[in-house]
């Protein structure tokens, strides 16, 4: 065995950076924060809370799912919810918020409050939106991730996988910016709100040349489903929003990416894209959800997508996690073409029309693409998107909730940890996929261009409100 | 009232993508195999607490992402880990040339002292075996490692292999050859009973106690 002096400097030297690593993490030095332990805790014991002020809002996903009238389907939003869209009122509820939990801060620690809210990453502060809804005062921290190794049976089809929550007290006033519950909504009103909601987007994608600010304003609060394909491939840059041009842009990209399998396609057992290839092939049986895409027809689509996009993207290649990324586009795009009742994962694909396939391939390729292209160094060599992601989000969350922040710290709890996937598979995992849909509906126009497919900030928002409200 | 042990071990899981490292975490843990395992991105965790020898140790076990990518951020991950299992497929010749990278892994980042057990993995589909049992031991006797054939689809060894490692980090304290101690050892004291740690802020920590949030 080495000597002491050996070992010492062994230690020393590997405390300074390792290449392609940012952080150290010493979960055995310390006793870890230990999510079965913890999740366990959770559920036998019913929190109390430990002050008033603390006792305000704890929500689970559905409660907040069914509180708020968001687009989580086609069509369930109302009009108040676009007024949410304006930047403005975002600011003035962040603002808000930001400052009466400061309020409520310093007066648990018996401080006065700071005059003056820091300002976030300037990129951080109009999106966001999430937080204020839920920075709740809960001081629970869960990783998802957790939830997935202590829950055997849970697969990602599951479509409530954040019920763990729930034996968490009730909240008694869960209000989003002010608006009423939908309860208080009658149904006749609600759907003539959708009426209407729909009326709009169909207004303005029919228009010669549709407006994509008023459809970025509009597709905020979510896209209503029979417009959201074409919504999608507007906001993601794919389609002109010249409406004379675009089936002619449709038929040469999809031409395109035909040409592009007959050409590289048979490639892929090739000594040189063999490894990626065998890669995309062995993961895509192991992703949901699986009736859907264990169909051989769609793994075929999967694979050819995946491998097309690999191969053309040699900084990053295929990287587990990208795979992920194809599902809502396919899944909103097969959608058009399917009867309205249809259940997705009961969709048998050989039913639909080879033509149509082929395009709906074509369109899942190119807006995926679209989508990669604004983070596509969340898979580059050491993942420095993520890493940058994962330091926002650290940053964010110590700002707007510093006791989470803190306790997470003194589990010697890395950010790393728990949100590496949620930045690499942009909360896929942590969500059922009609959610993700609904996200998507609002990254896509989170950012304005030049970086209109950067789903980044409102993502990394939304990220913190998975984490404060878990 | 939390669990008692007498030491916590931080294990890892390591080696090449899809040879069933989750599965083999799973199968530790719940007893069954995971059927539609999904591929592990970043790293996700599991505990077992398991009676070694009259000792009772809380295996902290960190299960990484296999794939090429995410190596410099999984081995962030490896700092301070007491043992690890490291995975090959017996059906796929390629998992099994990669594993003298992931032991170099484990040593330069883990700790030199790392106690490492071989698992060929899949050892339930042994028609297609690719790599031999007697190869693999000769690999695994050079590089000073210990090795079993396991199956998670069966179970076959998958608590052998975690026990095993853990014995032998056990024998190695009591020999003196490791020191819970030491900085980055990956061993921790469990109980108060036992020893205070020497750290304030780790001490504070090991008392199990409703966090007040």
């Amino acid at each position: 065995m080495a000597s002491d002096g050996a070992r010492k400097q062994f230690w020393k030297r590997s405390t300074s950076k390792v290449p392609g690593s940012i952080q150290h993490v010493y979960g055995a030095q310390h006793p870890p924060f230990d999510p079965l332990l913890h999740s366990t805790l959770l559920k036998s014991t019913p929190k109390v809370p430990t002050t008033p002020v603390k006792a305000k809002r704890v929500s689970t996903f559905q409660e907040f799912e069914s509180n708020t009238s968001d687009a989580w389907d086609a069509g369930e939003d109302d009009d108040e919810l676009l007024a949410m869209a304006a930047q403005s009122l975002n600011t003035e509820v962040v603002m808000e918020t930001a400052h009466r939990v400061l309020r409520n801060h310093s007066q648990q620690q018996g401080r006065p409050a700071p005059q003056q809210v820091p300002t976030p990453e300037p990129e951080l502060q109009p999106v966001a939106e999430p937080p204020p809804a839920l920075i709740g005062d809960l001081r629970l921290v869960k990783s998802v991730s957790e939830s997935h190794t202590s829950c055997a049976a849970e697969s990602a089809s599951d479509p409530v996988p954040l019920q763990r929550s729930q034996s968490l007290p009730h909240s008694a006033t869960v209000t989003l910016g002010g608006m009423p519950e939908p309860s208080t909504l009658g149904s006749s009103a609600l759907s003539e709100r959708e009426a209407s909601r729909l009326d709009k987007f169909k207004q303005l994608l029919a228009e010669p040349n549709t407006d994509l600010e008023e459809l970025r304003k509009l597709s905020w609060s979510g896209i209503p489903k029979p417009v959201r394909p074409m919504t999608w491939k507007l906001l993601s840059g794919y389609l002109p929003a010249n409406v004379e041009r675009r089936p002619a842009t449709l038929q040469r990209k999809q031409k395109e990416y035909f040409a592009f399998i007959e050409h590289y396609y048979d490639s892929r057992n090739d000594e040189v894209h063999q490894d990626t290839y065998r890669q995309i092939h062995i993961d895509i049986p192991r992703m949901s959800p699986e009736a859907l895409i264990l169909q051989p027809k769609v793994t075929e689509i999967f694979e050819r997508i995946l491998f097309i996009w690999a191969i053309r993207h040699p900084a990053s290649g295929y990287v587990q996690g990208i795979n992920d990324l194809v599902t809502p586009f396919f899944v909103v795009f097969i959608c058009e073409y399917i009867v309205e009742e249809e259940d997705v994962d009961r969709l048998n694909i050989s039913r639909v029309p080879a033509e149509v396939v082929r395009n709906v391939e074509a369109d899942t390729y190119w807006c995926m693409s679209k989508l990669l292209d604004g983070i596509q160094d969340n898979y580059t060599f050491a993942q420095p998107g993520i890493q940058m992601k994962v330091k926002m989000l650290e940053e964010l969350v110590s700002r707007i909730d510093e006791p989470v922040h803190q306790h997470l710290d003194q589990h010697e709890v890395r950010y790393l940890q728990f949100a590496f996937r949620w930045m690499n598979n942009l909360l896929m995992r942590e969500l059922p996929l009609h959610c993700t849909i609904r996200l998507w509906d609002t990254y896509q126009v989170s950012a304005p261009p030049p970086a209109s497919r950067n789903p980044r900030a409102f993502h990394i928002s939304t990220c913190t409100f998975v984490l404060l409200s878990s | 009232m939390a669990e008692t042990y007498d030491f916590l071990f931080k294990f890892l899981v390591i080696g090449s993508a899809g040879t069933g490292k989750s599965c083999l975490l799973h199968q530790f843990i719940e007893n069954k195999f995971k059927q539609d395992s999904n591929h592990t991105i970043g790293v996700e965790f599991g505990s077992r607490v398991v009676n070694v020898g009259g000792k009772t140790v809380k295996l902290q076990i960190w299960d990484t992402a296999g794939q090429e990518r995410f190596r410099s951020v999984t081995r962030s991950y490896y700092r301070g880990a007491a043992g690890a299992l490291l995975v090959y497929d017996i059906t796929s010749r390629e998992t099994y040339n990669s594993l003298a990278a992931w032991l170099t892994d484990a040593r330069t980042l883990a700790s030199p002292n790392i106690v490492v057990i071989l698992c060929g993995n899949k050892k339930d589909l042994d028609p297609e075996r690719e790599v031999t049992f007697l190869e693999a031991s000769r690999f695994a006797q050079e590089n000073e490692l210990m090795f079993l054939e396991t199956s998670a689809l069966t179970g076959e060894n998958v608590e052998e292999a975690f026990l095993k490692c853990a014995r032998t980090i056990l024998n190695k304290i009591d020999s003196g050859e490791l020191d819970p101690e030491r900085m980055g050892s990956g061993i921790q004291y469990g109980d108060a009973s036992l020893r205070q740690l020497r750290q304030p802020r780790s001490a504070q920590a090991v008392a199990p106690q409703p966090c007040g949030c």
